[in-house]
């Protein structure tokens, strides 16, 4: 039985000239957007991301693999790549065509596991050095490492062409996949085998829909067909591809035959061969396919280009949202302490109620007197087991302060949590973590904060008192007490005490004041507030800051570059200006 | 080559592990995977389905890629050309179904979703139709469905429809695409928990010589192994030549002769379905909220509350009223003229009128310190129990402790003004006191009005009225002096004891204000939390059920 053949002409001669005599501008463009291809980063987990990063891949590889040595030398021999679903036969086809088993075939699926070349001697040079898949290493024997390119040189293949056996594209091995998808991105020419029964399949036909938009030149090989199903099969997958756009596409059909030692009765293949020695010899149909298909690859790289910058821009406004919910939460959050250390509102409550005591017991009027009276006074204390009353209003000063940072933490914690969480790209980030509390050390920091602010405010009295030392009433407060009220008229500062109860704290407050401005002299009691409360306000945004950076530690170990989508556009404009 | 159905080592109980599922379903609503779950729901709809219909009838579907040669099988083993066999692919658009034994099996075939005219019943009352190779296959219900891997996408559907609900699943694989990643990706990896309700056919052995039929099938093994099928069956078979046909009809006659295919599968199914949402459950941690914790949150909404201040209203009150009822007399009026700080409080019972829900208390807001308090309390109540849990679930906790904050406030003050402060009593011995200290009054009356009419008499001179004496002193200056002193001593005692008792009321009022707190917190926040929590111990041992039976 002879294998039949329809040849139609391989591809259409109209197709604009990508190389013309110049080609380097395009050369340089293609260079740079290579480079630049590489060089984007897709860090985060957006909606697109995997497919993204697919797709860079896979762009870098087809400029490196094919694109770039293809108009590097525009002479080099044609590739045809031999592809197609696993249990096809097309190592058996290829063998048979060059006449000697030089790739492995057999029962076990998948058979080919890395990719072997068939070309003529005098072709040797060209595939010898990394001009095209350079990422693969050439080796001379068999070999199942996908990392490999095997050469085999023949005088069966003609000169100027060169064969390449390709891993199957649908078995369960992901490596030969996608080897399989690469070196199809490779080629000059798809030399496309399926089989009777094979033809229908979905995912050969998803491939060829791909040469279809790319341009790439394909030739269909209908393997394995029962000789009764010749016709009705044939006519069936004809109609098929002119459905699919490929109705150009010359299609040979090989019949089910046994083969003799791996190898099919070279009459079987005789059209496919002819067809092959044919297009060889015709250097201007050669050079039209290679034209065709180097120029859909351009244009398919510029469409995939814009793609994968849009997935870059995509990346940048994630980055951006996910750093304005944490700055916008944690902003919200200072704002919250702020407000209440300054409108009084933090005297209310406890701290109102250790100033009623802390004057009210007369440790107030008595550390008025001398230092016996404080020794009786911390004696009695020890005595009785009861803490200092003055010493609780420090307590109770603090333990506002961190209560109200920690819920403002608390707070901004979950917001931004719950937000991250609520967007893909924030969820990657969190991962199994949960940040949607405020951090274990916050508790203990917020308390070393709150001390080292009173010593502060400790000091700063004591530096406004320098002069005034001798005054009987400097030494009759103390730093102490000086200090603690000090701190009572910096949180009822701005301080609009209304409620009719409230009277007392603004009392509290009016009394410190009068006091301090009584020792100090109203100038320096107003600069030591104002330093005092901006003392305390970069201490609570420092602590709120070490809980933002939890957050932004995480987004910015994965840093993406605002203008990498503009980028990636700019150099696809200069390669269609180059074209 | 006989093969042999394995079946499971132990029989489930595939009824207890329904109800497990069911269970756990209701108590994930909301708190799964939504996808997750509608696929659980559909498993459990299925299977109480599939067995409402009849367990007579074992439902296997030859399932495979395009050009396999299902359709050459089943005509094989129904014996006739009942499936249409073609070289186009793809070949079969819809499933077929063959049917041995009839009674009973109308609705299965029903449900199945085969119509009749793809249905075929060589049941034709005599015997011999019912046996192929001397095996009885009477109650075997066969399908022949579309392929899976063709660009026909309504076949892959259909295909995907029927997978799930047949009892019994015969993957056919011809030497061409065994290695497919569409059938070992799409299909037996996710029912790699199906092992004893899967066979594995080689089909179209004759198209290779033995040892390369030996190499397949070693291939194939390993493939299916490596997918977590290791219990399925693997036979080969040649629809064209009839080889292998016998131990296939073997294997089938056995299923349907056991009776355990259904059973199988939807047992497989359910674990598999509990196995997914197990991973979104976790285990079962804790199931109430820690003494500490709850304390802590008590103790933040007492501050909140105003407790405290209410307290020392509640002590000045009562110290305000025993003055009011035992100071002395003359001088009460100036107490009266104190303003009660319960009543500014909008406290006194007197004030709370009759609909008390619809009153408020004028205690002041919680501060910003106390509200923060309340938050970080709350939060510990949420985080002490739910920090271990899986995300969904640690969410649904937190939501429920923080989920009624804003009703916390007004419940809060209702419970506050709700509450019985017992300021209301009035000891017997303030009237005792008073009566006293009015006795005492009129006895210094009594005393200075006789030391006046002696003053006057003696004005007059009048002679001097005998007047007694106790101890050398007039009785008249002693009512007058020994009224006053006593008054004002009685006022002194009365009111140390006043401060005694009212330090009893506010302790007693402020443990009363904290017991209706305590219920408020457990209503409104510890409450939630434990139902939570109880709502996941529900799912963790509903899946724990569904799995093991």
């Amino acid at each position: 039985m002879r294998a039949k053949a329809t040849n139609g002409p391989l591809v259409r001669q109209d197709c604009t000239v990508t190389t013309g005599p110049d080609v380097q501008p395009l050369l340089a463009a293609l260079e740079r957007l290579g480079a630049h291809v590489v060089d984007v980063r897709l860090p985060l987990q957006t909606g697109d991301a995997d497919a993204a990063r697919i797709m860079r891949r896979a762009i870098h590889d087809q400029l490196e693999d094919y694109v770039l040595p293809r108009l590097r030398r525009i002479e080099a021999p044609l590739l045809a790549v031999v592809g197609g679903p696993t249990g096809a036969g097309k190592s058996t086809l290829v063998n048979s065509l060059v006449g000697t088993r030089i790739s492995a075939a057999g029962v076990i699926r998948p058979t080919t596991r890395s990719a072997v070349l068939a070309h003529h001697p005098t072709d040797a040079p060209w595939f010898e050095d990394r001009r095209i898949l350079p990422g693969l290493e050439r080796s001379s024997r068999s070999d199942t490492d996908p990392s490999t390119l095997k050469l085999v040189s023949s005088e069966a293949i003609p000169a100027g062409l060169a064969i390449l056996d390709a891993p199957d594209i649908d078995s369960v091995v992901t490596a030969n996949r996608e080897l399989a998808t690469q070196l199809l991105a490779a080629a000059d020419m798809w030399l496309f085998v399926t089989t009777a029964a094979r033809y229908a399949d979905a995912v050969p036909w998803e491939f060829l829909r791909t040469a279809v938009t790319r341009g790439t030149a394909v030739a269909v090989v209908l393997n394995r067909v029962p000789p009764e199903a010749l016709v009705d099969v044939r006519a069936h997958l004809a109609t098929m591809l002119s459905e699919q756009g490929l109705g150009s596409a010359p299609l040979f059909v090989v019949p089910e035959t046994t083969t003799h030692d791996g190898l099919l009765a070279p009459d079987e293949v005789t059209s496919v061969q002819k067809w092959l020695r044919t297009l060889a010899a015709d250097a201007p149909s050669r050079a039209a396919v290679v034209k065709h298909t180097l120029d859909g690859a351009i244009s398919s790289l510029a469409v995939r280009v814009f793609e994968l910058a849009a997935s870059a821009d995509a990346q940048s406004d994630a980055s951006e949202r996910l750093r304005r919910d944490v700055e916008s939460a944690y902003d919200q959050a200072l704002r919250r302490v702020d407000d209440a250390s300054g409108d009084g509102s933090l005297l209310r409550g406890e701290v109102l109620a250790r100033w009623q005591e802390f004057v009210g017991t007369g440790e107030f009027m008595r550390s008025l007197e001398s230092k016996v009276g404080r020794l009786r006074d911390r004696v009695g204390a020890a005595v009785r087991g009861k803490p200092q009353p003055g010493k609780d209003l420090a307590v109770a000063l603090e333990t506002g302060v961190e209560a109200l940072v920690r819920a403002a933490a608390d707070d901004a914690a979950e917001r931004v949590g719950s937000s991250w969480h609520a967007d893909t790209a924030g969820a990657a980030l969190l991962g199994e973590d949960d940040l949607g509390h405020s951090s274990s050390e916050l508790a203990g920091a917020t308390t070393r904060a709150v001390r080292e602010w009173q010593g502060f405010v400790l000091d700063l009295v004591r530096q406004q008192g320098e002069g005034k030392r001798a005054t009987a009433r400097y030494l009759a407060f103390g730093v102490n007490g000086m200090g603690l009220m000090a701190m009572i008229v910096v949180f009822a500062h701005t301080g609009g005490l209304v409620a009719g109860e409230l009277a007392v704290a603004g009392g509290a407050s009016a009394l410190s004041q009068k006091i301090l401005e009584a020792v100090l002299g109203d100038q320096a009691v107003r600069t030591l507030a104002t330093t005092a409360k901006s003392d305390l306000h970069r201490r609570v945004a420092e602590l709120l800051e070490s809980e933002r950076r939890r957050f932004l530690d995480r987004l910015e170990a994965q840093p993406v570059a605002p203008d990498a989508g503009a980028g990636l556009r700019a150099l696809v404009q200069d390669v269609e200006d180059a074209r | 080559m006989i093969a042999r159905l394995r079946g499971r080592h132990r029989r489930s109980d595939l009824p207890s592990m329904l109800t497990g599922l069911d269970e756990a379903l209701a108590a994930l609503e909301g708190r799964a995977d939504p996808a997750e779950l509608a696929a659980a729901q559909a498993v459990t709809a299925r299977a109480g389905e599939r067995l409402r219909l009849s367990g007579e009838h074992t439902v296997v579907a030859l399932a495979g890629a395009t050009g396999s040669g299902k359709s050459s099988l089943f005509n094989a083993l129904v014996g006739g050309e009942v499936s249409p066999v073609g070289v186009r692919r793809p070949t079969t658009s819809r499933a077929h179904a063959c049917v041995w034994g009839a009674e009973n099996a109308a609705p299965l075939v029903q449900w199945l979703g085969v119509p009749r005219k793809q249905t075929t019943w060589p049941h034709g009352g005599t015997d011999e139709h019912r046996h192929v190779g001397q095996q009885d296959l009477d109650g075997l219900v066969l399908l022949d469905l579309p392929d899976h891997d063709s660009t026909a996408a309504d076949h892959r559907l259909e295909v995907d429809r029927l997978v799930r609900m047949v009892d019994l699943l015969v993957w056919v694989v011809d030497p061409q695409k065994y290695a497919d990643a569409a059938l070992h990706e799409r299909y037996l990896r996710p029912l790699s928990g199906h092992d004893a309700v899967t066979v594995v056919v080689l089909n179209q052995v004759d198209t290779l010589s033995p040892d390369a039929v030996n190499q397949c099938v070693a291939d194939l093994r390993r493939l299916i192994d490596d997918d977590g099928l290791r219990r399925a069956v693997l036979l080969t078979t040649s629809a064209r030549t009839g080889a292998g046909l016998d131990g296939l009809v073997a294997v089938l006659a056995e299923a349907v002769r056991g009776r355990r295919a259904r059973n199988d599968r939807l047992v497989a199914d359910v674990e598999a379905a509990a196995a997914v949402l197990s991973d979104g459950v976790g285990a079962n941690t804790r199931d109430e909220v820690g003494a500490a914790e709850r304390a802590q949150l008590v103790e933040a909404l007492a501050g909140a509350a105003g407790v405290s201040v209410i307290g020392s209203a509640v002590e000045q009150s009562w110290n305000l009223q025993a003055a009011g009822r035992m100071g002395w007399p003359p001088t009460r009026w100036l107490r009266r003229m104190r303003p009660d700080p319960l009543r500014r409080l909008h406290l006194r019972p007197s004030d709370r009128g009759e609909v008390r829900s619809m009153v408020r208390s004028s205690v002041p807001e919680p501060t910003p310190v106390q509200q923060a308090q309340v938050q970080t309390a709350v939060r510990r109540v949420s985080g002490s129990v739910a920090d271990d849990l899986p995300r969904p679930w640690r969410d649904a906790v937190r939501r429920a402790a923080g989920g009624s904050s804003a009703d916390l406030r007004d419940a809060l003050d209702a419970s506050v003004v709700g509450a019985d402060l017992g300021a209301d009593r009035r000891p017997a011995w303030w009237r005792l006191g008073g009566l006293l200290q009015w006795l005492l009054v009129v006895a210094a009356l009594v005393g200075a009005s006789w030391l006046l009419l002696l003053a006057f008499g003696a004005y007059l001179r009048l002679p001097d009225p005998p007047t007694p004496d106790v101890g050398g002193i007039a009785v008249p200056t002693l009512l007058l002096v020994g009224g006053v002193v006593l008054g004002w001593l009685l006022s002194a005692v009365g009111r140390a004891m006043a401060r005694t008792g009212a330090r009893l009321r506010r302790r007693r009022a402020e443990s009363r204000l904290r017991d209706s707190i305590g219920a408020v917190a457990q209503r409104l926040v510890i409450g939630p939390v434990e139902a939570e929590l109880a709502r996941h111990a529900t799912a963790v041992r509903g899946l724990d059920r569904a799995r093991t039976g």
